[in-house]
This record gives C-alpha cells, structure tokens and sequence, in this order.
C-alpha cells in the first residue's frame, strides 16, 4: 500500500514533457511541412516521389558534416574547417593512389599506392586536421572560431599546392570510381547516401544514449561546471573535433570517387552550409541544446527551398536571396517559439 | 506638496505563474525615510514583489502606489527615474570595463554620442570613495573582488539619488568589516531622505539596521511591525517558517583519528605556507573573512589552481585535477553555484547524476530508468521544491538550486566532501535542513569540510575550526566551550 502511495506520488515529478529539444524538432517538421506545401504549390513537378527522394539523396554531404559540426556546435564551440578539409582529404586520396612517375605531367604523377591505404591514409590527414583545431582550442584555449577558420584554409591551401591550384584526375586505378557509383539500381540512393543514413543513425543512439554524448551538453552548457564536475573537456574536444575531421575525410573521399578527380575548389562554403542546416535545426549557437535530428530537419528544409528556387527558374542571385530569407525567418520563428515556450 | 507619510504603498498586489501564485493578495506600506527589512525563506515571493517594484515582472492585480501616486514600471531604467534604485543579488556589473565606465554605466553624459568627461564621474567616484577607498576609478573591474564589486554597485545606486533604494542580500558576499561599513552607509543614507528596503537572510542585520519588517511566507503577507517590537530572533524565525528552529553544536562522542587528509606546506599566488590534518569522518570549518583564501584552499585540494606543496589523500598523493580528484573521492561544492555548480539551461535530470555516470550507465550507454530513479531519489531526499525532474534546474529557486548542487555531489558518493560557502543566499529553512544534511551525513562516515565566511554556521556544525587570513592559516580550534566568537574574530581579521 505504501509503496503504491510513494508511487502515486512520484508521478507528477516524472511527467514526461516533451524536451525542448523535440520540441524545436518537430516545430521544424512543421516549417519544413509549410515549406514544402508552398513550393508544391507553386512549382511544377515539385509534388513527384523522385523529388522528394532528391530532397534527401542530393544533400548527404552536408547532413554528414553537419553530424560533426552539430556535436561541435553543442559544445559552444565552431567547425569551420570541414570543407578545406574535404577538399584536402580528396585530393590527397587521388595523389595517393595516382600511379608514381607514370608521365611528364606531374599533376598525373601521384604514390602509386592501393587505393585502400591511400583511403586510410586520407583519412588519417582529415583526423590530422581535427587534431590539430583540437590542440589549439582544447590546449591552448585559442577561440575555435579563429583555429578553424585558419585550418580551413590551410587545408585548401595545402590542397592547392597539391593540384597547383587546379585538379588531379588522371592515372587512376579503377577502384577509385566504385565507391562514388555504386548504389541501388535506378534510383538515386548511391552508397554515400546509405553512408549518410547510417551514420545518422548511429549519431541519433549516440546522442540519446551515451554517456559521452550527454557530456557534450554538460560542457556546452557550462565549461567550469563541467570540469568542476570532474570532466575532462579537453579530452571530449579533442575527441568531438577528430570526429568532426574523419566525417568530414569521409565526405572528402566520397565526393573525390563519384567525379573520379581531386579538385582543390571543391566543398567550397560547406562549411556555412553545415552551420546553416544546424542552427535551423534548433543547435544553440552558445551551444548546450540541439540535436543531430533537429540538423537532419534543417538540411531537408534548405534543400527543399533550393530546390523550389531552381525549379521556378530563379537566376542564381535570386535563389541565393531566397535562400538565405528564408533561412533567417525560420531561424527566428523558431529562437520565438522556444522563447515562448520557456516563459 | 507635502510628502505623504507612506512613500510607497502596496495594495492587494498578485502575480501569477502558470501553476503558482507568487505573490498573493499583499497589502502593506512602506514610511518614508526607513530602513524597511523584507524577510521570507525563499519562495516566500519576496524577490517577485521586488521584481514588480522594478518593473521586471507586471503584475497580475493590485495597485501600487508611490509617493501618494499610482506607480507603474516597465524596466529597472524606468523604474531608477521614478526614483527606485535595486541593487540584485547577482552581480550587475561588467567586467571588462573600469570602475568609473561601470558607475557611469547607462547614465552617461554625452554630446552626439560621444562621452564626456564630466564631474558626474568625479562625483559617483567620490561617492564610492566614501564606501571604500581602496578602489581605483580606472582599475578593470574583473580585477576586485566579490565583495569590491558589490560596492561598486552600492556606490552606483547610492550616486543615482534615488528616494529608494532596496537591496537584495547586498551583505552575502562580503566582509563583516565592509558589513559594518556599509550599514553606517545605510543609516545615513536614511538620514538624508532615502528609504531603504532591506532584504536579507542574516536575521541578526535585521535586529542591527531595520527600522520596520515585513514578513513573507508563501506568497503572502505575515505581518509588518517595527523591528522594536519583535522580542528575538526566534519570534522572527517563528513569522517566517511557522515553526520554531533551534540549533546548536553538540560536541562529537567519539574522537575522529585517522588522518585522512593531510595537507603540507600548501602555497601558490593566493596562499601562503598551509599545513593540517583532517581526520575521518569529522566535520572541519575554514572560516575566514572574503579573501582571506577560503576558496583558494578548497580549489587547490581540488586540483582546479596550481599549487606548490603536496596534498596527501588516504596516504597517496593527489593529482591536481578535478577529475583524479573525484575519483580519488573527493567533491566539491563551488562556491558560485550559477556559474560553477550548476547547468542552468539542463532539467534537474541533467544535474543531478552528471559526477557519476558510471552508476547510471552500463558500457557508455545510460540506464534511463536508474537516471530518473537517482534523480527522483534526490529530489525526494533532499526535499527539492520542483514540479518536475524535466524542469530547468536554473529555474528553481536559490535554496533548491542549492539542493540540486549538492545531490550531484552527494551522488559522487565522495568520502571528503568539501562546501564552499554552502548555505549562502539561500533561506533559513533550506539552511537548517542542509546543516542537518551534513551533520547525517557526517554520522554516515563521510569527511565534511565547509569554507565560510558565516561565524554562526561554522561553529554551528563544525568539530574543528580553521581560521584563514590572508592567505594563511592562523589558528586551529576544538569547537568546545573555549570556543568564543570574538577571540576567533579578533584573529581573522588580523589580530595576533
């Protein structure tokens, strides 16, 4: 009887409201609804299956960064060094595996190595570039938004040199296009999008489930608190910003396989992009409160507005003002409706 | 016009909280030229009303009328030029900016926009010279202390000649001399025309300073009499809680004798040569007065500052860490709950387990159920005042955020427990509760050391007391009948 009372008891204290975090979630949901209804509406063949299936299949690069620069974010701290990253780790997976003394031209001549180690290789320079923003910002306590603007283009820089300013596309092994064209047969779900997915999924376990995740959002929401709580941040930011560099790698090798070719200019402002899909996801830019689900929403709604843009023949000026009104609307419906709702 | 007698005068006011009533149909007025004490625990609505009275929050019902005149005020900025001044509990100024930046702050005077270096500076500089004269008008105020930053503020509202002036725990943080001071401040301040509405938890200052007290308790008005006619504390005590608490140390039975913390030769930029011994399951006090180097002391235990020195912990060596000093078993609660004890955007789930994940988790994964078990355990235990675990802990009260700090370090499971300034801030009721927290837990077996800058709640509790000045430690005393309050006085502030 005294047990059923305490229970009885503790059940007001348990009522499960929904978390702010779902709830900016599914309030994006319900933009992307509006967004999508709108441009449905007014542009033509928007409203098909194969469209939608675009919506999502055509922006698994920046739904990939945007799983590192969500976590990075959630700590308070900036990502901008994704896309020199990618651009770099790309680049160098070609020169990796480009054959060795193979012809004059030296952009032809690359190591000659398989093109498994020179993935694993790329890879390692991607982490490198995360442990190297780490080092600074966790080690040093330089401002992150300073590191990674600087490896940003460093990394693009180095990419450069590389391909003397221009690509490298030639002499390649034929594994080097499999991984860019492999996929579901007609359909446009390659294995980067099945890449994206599953990694979205890992992320969303991680992030509702783990420990490390939820010390993420103790730091994010207070440094001095969490290391007082017996933390150690530099750690957690060391491991968030390598993470951040190997998705980033990832997305490098990718992009590199499905052109066959390393181009130094490639993922140019990705990085934007990624930091645009997660603040319409909800991310706090003071970071503490966001989700990788929220983020996902986001890219879904930028996609949807560059789509409509492009399909009502907007000139590229116009699509990129549309874009970006729309973009600061729903960022400011939404900061509105978690105000509200908190007070 | 003839001033009326009552400068402000509070009528049948309510405000509403979705679900709570913070303020209940209060009525009462304030006579001019007083010093007007405003008591309650925390909860009991006494910094709502003063939200309203500055114009932070609007009122549900009710009338306000100052001087006579129906009162309305948007924002503290409109409330100052009608003539009512707040000094906040936390801290309003801004560090990076000099002292006079800082006292000139949103009343600057200006032509285009640009400053002017008028004589107002040279007068509000004056006027904080007065309180204290060791501040510099050009130093950076992220370089004073606590309690100098808090002068700087007095001085700010003192210069803005208002005809009001309330001060919300305006003694918390700082010293008993600089108390002394600022009281003789207040005084004259009620001389010269200004009514002070004084809000604090030292019931002792009431007795010292209030012309008038008002009594809060759950929203509502208890009673408003002049201090004269209050017999004692007790009397006091009784208005606010309804029950009478009394509370006084009772030395320990049993001698503690193993030595689990030994600290030797302790020293860094703050402290100067410290040594001592703390024994299993005893309850040691630092007191001393600000800056004397509490805080320094629990910090370098804790591995947060350097230190030069060694710190011995159950016979091994510390690391200085924060982490190696949790998993060595030590927690700490900080001395600044907002921004070091407490994440004030997480719910109360998120506070509670975050020092010891490891019981909450399996392999890096989190147990849903055991975290909302632990946490509601806490919440139970340690009588946390919430609606919810999912509310936001920053949200809570002074007293429960307090609690919610403490049940994350309590869940740490440490051995040595260590409380900076435990009970500051926060209301009898919750203090009383937590001193018998301590006290439970000490019977428990767990270590205790508390750093204050509150003589009663050190002799209170403690079994041994450890007086701090400047920096070094002066005297260490058995809390027993020798042990009286103005020979430990007369030592921390200096004396030989």
């Amino acid at each position: 009887m005294q047990a059923k009372e305490i229970k009885h008891l503790r059940k007001p204290l348990m009522v499960g409201k929904l978390s702010d975090e779902s709830f900016i979630t599914l309030f994006m949901l319900g933009i992307l609804a509006i967004v999508f209804a709108i441009a449905s509406a007014i542009v033509p063949n928007f409203y098909t299956v194969q469209n939608m299936l675009n919506l999502v299949t055509n922006n698994w690069f920046v739904i990939i960064l945007g799983i590192g620069v969500t976590f990075v974010l959630i700590t308070g701290n900036y990502d901008m060094s994704v896309g020199g990253n990618i651009a770099l780790t790309g680049v160098l997976s070609v020169y990796f595996c480009q054959g060795a003394n193979v012809s004059q031209n030296t952009l032809a001549n690359g190591l000659g190595l398989p093109y498994l180690v020179a993935v694993g290789l790329a890879l390692l320079c991607a982490m490198g570039v995360g442990a190297v923003n780490a080092f600074f910002i966790a080690k040093l306590k330089v401002p992150s938004i300073i590191v990674t603007l600087g490896t940003m283009m460093l990394a693009r820089g180095a990419a450069q040199v590389i391909t003397q300013g221009a690509q490298r596309n030639t002499s390649l092994p034929d594994a080097f296009g499999v991984l860019g064209s492999l996929g579901i047969p007609d359909t446009s779900i390659r294995i980067s999008v099945l890449v994206m997915i599953t990694l979205i999924i890992v992320a969303y376990i991680f992030e509702k489930k783990t420990v490390f995740a939820r010390r993420i959002y103790l730091i994010g929401a207070n440094r001095e608190a969490a290391r007082l709580s017996g933390i150690n941040v530099g750690k957690y930011l060391t491991a968030l910003y390598i993470l951040s560099g190997l998705l980033a790698g990832i997305t490098g090798i990718l992009l590199a396989s499905e052109f066959k070719a390393g181009v130094s200019s490639r993922a140019m402002g990705y990085e934007f992009d990624a930091l645009v899909i997660a603040l319409l996801g909800g991310v706090s830019i003071t970071g503490g409160f966001g989700s990788v689900l929220g983020m996902f929403v986001g890219a879904i709604i930028l996609s949807v507005v560059t789509s409509a843009a492009t399909g009502m023949l907007l000139s590229p000026d116009w699509q990129f003002t549309l874009k970006a009104s729309v973009t600061f609307i729903a960022i400011l419906a939404q900061r509105f409706a978690l105000d509200k709702r908190k007070a | 016009m003839k001033p009326t007698e009552n400068v402000l005068e509070i009528r049948d006011l309510v405000k509403d909280f979705p679900g709570v009533r913070a303020v209940n149909n209060v009525s009462f007025d304030i006579k001019r030229n007083t010093i007007h004490c405003l008591v309650g625990e925390n909860g009991a609505g006494k910094s709502t009303l003063i939200k309203i009275l500055t114009g932070a929050y609007a009122r549900t019902s009710g009338q306000i009328l100052l001087n006579g005149e129906e009162y309305n005020s948007h924002s503290t900025r409109d409330a100052k030029q009608k003539g009512i001044s707040t000094l906040f509990q936390e801290l309003n100024v801004v560090d990076q900016l000099t002292v006079e930046e800082n006292l000139t702050l949103g009343m600057e005077d200006t032509t285009l926009g640009f400053l002017r270096h008028t004589d107002k500076i040279n007068r509000m500089v004056s006027v904080m010279n007065d309180i204290e004269s060791s501040i510099k008008p050009k130093q950076l105020v992220s370089s004073l202390s606590v309690a100098k930053k808090q002068i700087v503020e007095i001085a700010k509202a003192v210069a803005a000649e208002s005809n009001i002036i309330i001060m919300d725990e305006p003694t918390a943080a700082i010293s008993e001399s600089e108390i002394a001071r600022l009281f003789t401040i207040i005084k004259s301040l009620r001389d010269n025309n200004v009514t002070v509405i004084y809000i604090s938890h030292r019931l002792d200052e009431i007795f010292e300073l209030g012309d008038y007290v008002t009594v809060m308790r759950d929203g509502k008005h208890i009673e408003t009499k002049p201090v004269s006619e209050i017999k004692d504390r007790s009397e006091l005590i009784k208005m606010m809680i309804g029950k009478t608490v009394f509370e006084q140390y009772t030395p320990r039975e049993e001698e503690c004798l193993d030595t689990i913390l030994q600290v030797k030769q302790l020293s860094n930029h703050r402290l100067s040569n410290i040594s001592f011994d703390i024994h299993a399951g005893e309850i040691a006090g630092f007191y001393g007065l600000v800056g004397a180097g509490k805080t320094e002391l629990a910090r370098a235990i804790y591995g947060v500052d350097d230190y030069e020195g060694e710190i011995i912990f159950k016979g091994e060596k510390l690391k200085p860490s924060p982490d190696k000093a949790i998993a060595a078993g030590i927690a700490l609660v900080p001395e600044e709950r907002r921004s070091q004890g407490l994440f004030t955007i997480l719910t109360i789930r998120g506070n509670v387990p975050v020092m010891n994940m490891r019981k909450i988790s399996r392999n890096g994964f989190i147990n849903d159920a055991r975290e909302r078990n632990v946490t509601l355990e806490y919440v139970e235990k340690l009588k946390i005042a919430t609606s919810s675990i999912e509310k936001e802990a920053g949200k809570l009260s002074g007293g429960n955020q307090q609690k919610v700090v403490l049940s994350k370090c309590l869940f740490a499971d440490a051995d040595l427990l260590m409380l900076d300034e435990p009970t500051r801030g926060i209301d009898v009721g919750a203090k009383s509760e937590i001193y018998s927290l301590i006290r439970k837990l000490s019977r428990e077996g767990k270590t205790i050391i508390i750093f204050s800058s509150e003589l009663p709640e050190v002799m209170n509790i403690c079994d041994s007391i450890y007086l701090l000045y400047d920096g070094s430690l002066r005297a260490t005393l058995r809390n027993d009948c020798d042990c009286d309050s103005e020979k430990i006085l007369h030592i921390v502030t200096g004396g030989e």
